[in-house]
């Protein structure tokens, strides 16, 4: 754990896809800090870079440059198991499409990062398993697959699979993106009663109303963090 | 018809669009396709075509099995099972007086012999003949291509001798030469007038590898055998009987009858039915089977194996079909979005339906069209393979309309078998899919029919691969069985005194000078003559009766194969004595008469004694005490690789027995004074050999003809031909099978890979590392394979069981072919799933996750 209490530091970050010719800078200089404990939304326009960085920081994307610290450890330039193993230990994931998998029930898709971890005993899985689940009021569906279960439902399920591993950070990426409002806002609140209990969150989102469950707002525009009024005046300059 | 032709180049934009796809099918339905039309064309030429002669239908065998070449008494077998097939010349012309239901009824010779044909000052032949009735080519309905064809006044003991050439053989031999008709042939040193040349495509009365180069008629035999004739010995069995029946007549009836009337004909003959013979001429019978395919020797010996080649060809076929299956699956799951389009905008379920079933038959009816390609160039592979020797092959390798109509209606039936379920599962698309895009948990439906095909794919593999391996290891005990013999830097070649006018008194002074010529050239170890060989598919049997023994009954097991030898036989063949002496130039006519026997003789006929210095003699109790017994010689294969070893019983070169009373005996003595066979070994591998030999046998007599030369090994891997061409097509089979089977696993694999990128991805996102990744693939890929070794092993079992006829000391249930199988099928399975597995793990987890 770091000593100063911050768990993501990045410095100078920069991400460059190349497609044939064309280079696209997806991220310019991003300088981001996430303390222990944050809940951060990440806000900005589509194509603004809040997914490619949310993809760096979940280590699931290497940065072209920068620096990048996690628990004040260097990870830009792990090797790929290394990456896994903090993937599974450090990090849940939250997706859009819930990403659950069609082939397994609900336990079973809780219980999946679980089994990637070397030497934990099933009952341990099966615990942790249960307590993720009752914590997002899933526990009765424990036997259904994901297609039997409404999108609010199959997202909670996701929250439980991210949450079972105890990671350091939930990455969050529009959580809400593929639900109805009454859905959306009920996973809002189970993310916020999940910060109360002392989780740390970083959500990318571009809709304002959810932003502002954040405790803290990250404005992206263009690969650059800019604040809030900044990224007005661009939107309105980009408008006109 | 207008749409019709739309889907058709519809289909073929879609197939051009997808030449990976398309390049694959075609690929494996030409592998499948023509492998089964190769083998239908093998089967369709030996075992349905019917003779190239008049109204097949009509024609009628008198006898079912191949019962061989000359047969004394009750022809083999027939003491058991009664059943005649083989006749006498007096036989044949009594049933054929007895049965007028046949239009004609001719009679044609068993065996096929080879004879000296020489043409003017020309060099002699060596061609092989066959003699029959006079009214052989009018039963068959086949007209002359050049001349006239023989008639019954050719077949008369007063007519002059006439006989006629094969189209193939004026060709090869006399260049087509047009005053070869009416010329004079030298048969055996005796002149015959060419009367005519048969049809081309006409090769006689049964497919066979060497078919006869002439025909000439039965009563000739006596002018060219002489003093070895048999045409007027009553109880000498050796010509088949094939007729051409009257419309209406029924067959049972007149088997029956003739059954009766073969009864009586054995009753008018004392020699048939004494010595208790008569006690079994109540069963004996003759069977009438259906002609038009001529004489079934051929079909016989190579029916099983051919029948099971046509399975396996099948068994390839549709291992074939489920690999296009699949891949039809996983492009009709790919097309489920463009299908869901069509859908949205109104095509109608039958419309799909028939867009998807005309891609599957034009793709079928592309493999099949590459298949003939295929099968054209395996059939003359397969052809060449199963007759190697021929000089003029019997069987056209062409597809005929048959063969084309088969290949058509195959491409047909694969196109619909494997269009149907990817049509069925294209039709589930929903319209809304075309709106909605993306799977948000998705389950593939077509997964579970493609590892169905797999499973399925994998078994029958498994059941090919051991029977592979089953037939591969028979063939290597056959071929490598101790046949007791010593092959290596040995010749065998045959020679025809006869037919080089030699007479009986002159042939002790031509064998004294062949040994001399040949012992005295550098690097011979030794030479030695034979009336035949170890090994080349000759056999000469008599009844043994030990001295002071009464006459055996026909059912006793009284049978000896036997040889007359030079001294330097057994040394030339390396077979050692085991007890007593060897044959030596001490032998002679006026030494006491003289026999080595092998070990199972000396145990058959002296059980617990010892057989040196016993005596024995053949056929008549008058005759028992002809030979003494003066060694035993270590028991070696004479003929027959597949059976166990016979008694053999080697008289000397020099002792012609001259107390026969009864003229079948004396005949059967002075041809055994003939030695067709020389078996010549060198002191190290010889170059040059048939010039050598030629050159030698020039400076001896030029008339000599040599009538084959092959190096010893050569003539016993020749006993393996049918045997050696099923093992290599079973196993070609088994590779086949095993190749497409690994491709089809491969291909469901990369679109299981493809499939569940996403999800894969989303593992990878929750920490599953590159092992956990290929583990995933291979734990898939691994469970189809274990279902289809369940399913596959009990099938495997069960073919062994039916190929066990087949099989030369290999147990049908052999446990080593088995584990072969499954560790064989296990690693190509293992290494097709690796591929996809390893490029599943290569995926970089955004990538995969973008593709959600």
């Amino acid at each position: 754990m770091a000593a100063n209490g911050k768990l993501i530091e990045i410095e100078d970050l920069t991400k460059i896809f190349y497609t044939d010719e064309v280079e696209t800078h997806a991220l310019s200089g991003v300088h981001l800090t996430i303390s222990r404990g944050e809940y951060v939304a990440m806000s900005g326009p589509s194509g603004c870079g809040k997914s490619t960085l949310l993809s760096i920081l979940g280590l699931l994307d290497t940065p072209t440059g920068g620096r990048y610290l996690l628990n004040g450890n260097p990870v830009e330039n792990l090797n790929f198991s290394e990456r896994s193993r903090i993937r599974n230990q450090e990090i849940g994931f939250i997706f859009q499409s819930f990403n659950l998998i069609g082939d397994l029930t609900v336990e079973e898709n809780v219980e999946l990062p679980l089994t990637y971890r070397a030497g934990m005993p099933s009952a341990e899985r099966k615990r942790r398993v249960k307590e993720a689940l009752e914590r997002v009021n899933m526990a009765h569906r424990m036997r259904h697959y994901p297609a039997q279960l409404s999108g609010g439902q199959q997202q909670r399920v996701a929250v439980a699979r991210a949450l079972a591993g105890s990671p350091s950070i939930l990455l969050a990426d529009e959580p809400t993106g593929n639900l109805d409002s009454k859905n959306g806002e009920a996973v809002m609140h189970l993310l916020a009663d999940l910060h109360r209990e002392g989780s740390t969150i970083c959500m990318v989102t571009h809709d304002p109303r959810f932003a502002r469950h954040a405790e803290r707002e990250v404005h992206l525009f263009d690969g650059k963090v800019v604040s809030e009024q900044e990224q007005k005046k661009m939107e309105a300059e980009a408008q006109a | 018809m207008h749409n019709l032709w739309m889907d058709v180049r519809y289909a073929l934009r879609q197939l051009r669009g997808s030449p990976g796809f398309t390049i694959t099918a075609i690929v494996t339905l030409a592998l499948g396709i023509g492998a089964t039309t190769a083998i239908f064309t093998l089967v369709h030429a030996i075992l349905l075509r019917t003779l190239p002669v008049a109204n097949p239908a009509q024609l009628y065998r008198i006898g079912d099995n191949h019962d061989c070449c000359v047969e004394g008494g009750f022809p083999g077998g027939s003491s058991d099972s009664g059943d005649f097939t083989i006749f006498s010349y007096d036989l044949y012309q009594y049933l054929k007086r007895s049965a007028p239901e046949f239009e004609q009824l001719a009679a044609m010779q068993a065996g096929q012999w080879t004879w000296s044909v020489r043409r003017g000052s020309a060099q002699a032949k060596s061609l092989r003949g066959e003699f029959v009735s006079g009214n052989y080519f009018e039963t068959f309905g086949v007209g002359p291509y050049e001349g006239r064809m023989l008639a019954d006044t050719d077949d008369a003991p007063a007519a002059a001798p006439a006989a006629v050439l094969s189209y193939e053989a004026w060709q090869g031999e006399y260049g087509g030469d047009a005053a070869i008709l009416g010329s004079t042939l030298f048969i055996q040193a005796r002149p015959f007038t060419v009367v005519g040349i048969a049809p081309p495509g006409f090769f006689g009365d049964r497919v066979a590898g060497s078919p006869p180069d002439f025909w000439f008629p039965l009563n000739s035999e006596p002018y060219v055998r002489g003093d070895s004739s048999i045409l007027h010995e009553r109880e000498s069995h050796w010509l088949y009987l094939l007729g051409r029946a009257r419309p209406g007549t029924n067959i049972a009836a007149l088997q029956a009858k003739l059954s009766v009337d073969l009864r009586q004909w054995i009753w008018s003959d004392p020699k048939m039915t004494e010595n208790n013979g008569g006690s079994i001429v109540y069963k004996q019978h003759v069977k009438i089977v259906p002609g038009g395919g001529g004489i079934q020797n051929l079909q016989q010996q190579a029916g099983a194996g051919l029948r099971m080649l046509m399975i396996l060809s099948a068994v390839v076929l549709l291992i074939a079909c489920a690999n296009i299956a699949n891949l039809q699956l996983a492009r009709a799951t790919r097309r489920r979005a463009d299908i869901a389009l069509r859908t949205a905008l109104g095509a109608g379920r039958s419309r799909i339906l028939r867009e998807i079933l005309t891609e599957s038959v034009v793709l079928a009816t592309l493999g099949g069209a590459a298949g003939l390609l295929v099968a054209f160039a395996g059939s003359h592979t397969i052809l060449a393979l199963a007759f190697p020797d021929a000089r003029y092959m019997p069987i056209s390798a062409s597809p005929s309309w048959t063969i084309l109509g088969f290949a058509l209606l195959v491409s047909v039936i694969t196109g619909v078998l494997f269009g149907t379920a990817p049509a069925w599962l294209s039709l589930h698309a929903q319209p809304a899919e075309a709106l909605r895009g993306i799977n948000r948990s998705t389950r593939d439906r077509s997964s579970l029919p493609q590892k169905a095909l797999v499973v399925f794919q994998a078994a029958l593999s498994l059941v090919l691969l051991t029977g592979a391996i089953l037939m591969s290891k028979s063939l290597a005990r056959l071929e490598h069985q101790n046949f007791g013999v010593v092959t290596a830097n040995r010749y065998v070649l045959h020679l025809d005194e006869a037919g080089a006018g030699y007479s009986i008194d002159r042939l002790p002074a031509l064998y004294r000078q062949i040994e001399d010529r040949f012992s005295a050239l550098p690097g011979v170890s030794s030479i030695s003559l034979a009336m035949y060989s170890p090994l080349e598919g000759d056999n000469w049997g008599e009844c043994v009766i030990q001295q002071g023994h009464p006459a055996p009954r026909p059912t006793d097991r009284c049978g000896s194969t036997w040889d007359r030898v030079s001294p330097q036989f057994l040394d030339s063949i390396g077979v050692p004595m085991v007890r007593g002496r060897n044959i030596t130039d001490q032998d002679t006519a006026t030494s006491t008469p003289v026999a080595i026997v092998n070990e199972t003789f000396a145990k058959r006929f002296f059980p617990g004694k010892d057989p040196v210095g016993q005596h024995f003699g053949i056929d008549l109790p008058q005759y028992s005490g002809a030979w003494e017994i003066v060694g035993v010689f270590r028991d070696f294969k004479m003929n027959m690789p597949r059976e166990d070893i016979h008694p053999v019983y080697l008289r000397p070169l020099a002792q012609q027995f001259l107390s026969y009373k009864e003229q079948a005996m004396i005949t059967t003595e002075n041809q055994s004074m003939f030695m067709d066979a020389m078996v010549i070994d060198f002191s190290a591998p010889q170059e040059n050999v048939e010039s050598l030999v030629r050159h030698t046998f020039a400076g001896i007599d030029p008339n000599l003809t040599v009538t084959g030369l092959l190096p010893f090994d050569a003539q016993v891997e020749g006993n393996f031909t049918e045997d050696r061409l099923v093992a290599r097509l079973t196993s070609l089979f088994g590779i086949l099978a095993l190749v497409l089977a690994s491709v089809g696993l491969y291909g469901v694999m990369s679109y299981f890979v493809a499939r569940r990128t996403g999800e894969i991805g989303i593992r990878m996102a929750l920490g599953a590392t590159r092992p956990n990744v290929v583990s995933l693939v291979l734990r898939s890929a691994l469970w189809q394979i274990v279902f289809g070794l369940l399913l596959g092993v009990p099938a495997a079992l069960l073919a062994g069981y039916l190929m066990a006829s087949q099989l030369y000391h290999v147990q049908a249930y052999d446990p080593v072919a088995l584990a072969g199988s499954i560790v064989v099928l296990n690693v190509c399975a293992a290494v097709a799933a690796f591929i996809p597995a390893h490029r599943a793990a290569s995926i970089e987890p955004m990538q995969a996750l973008r593709v959600e």
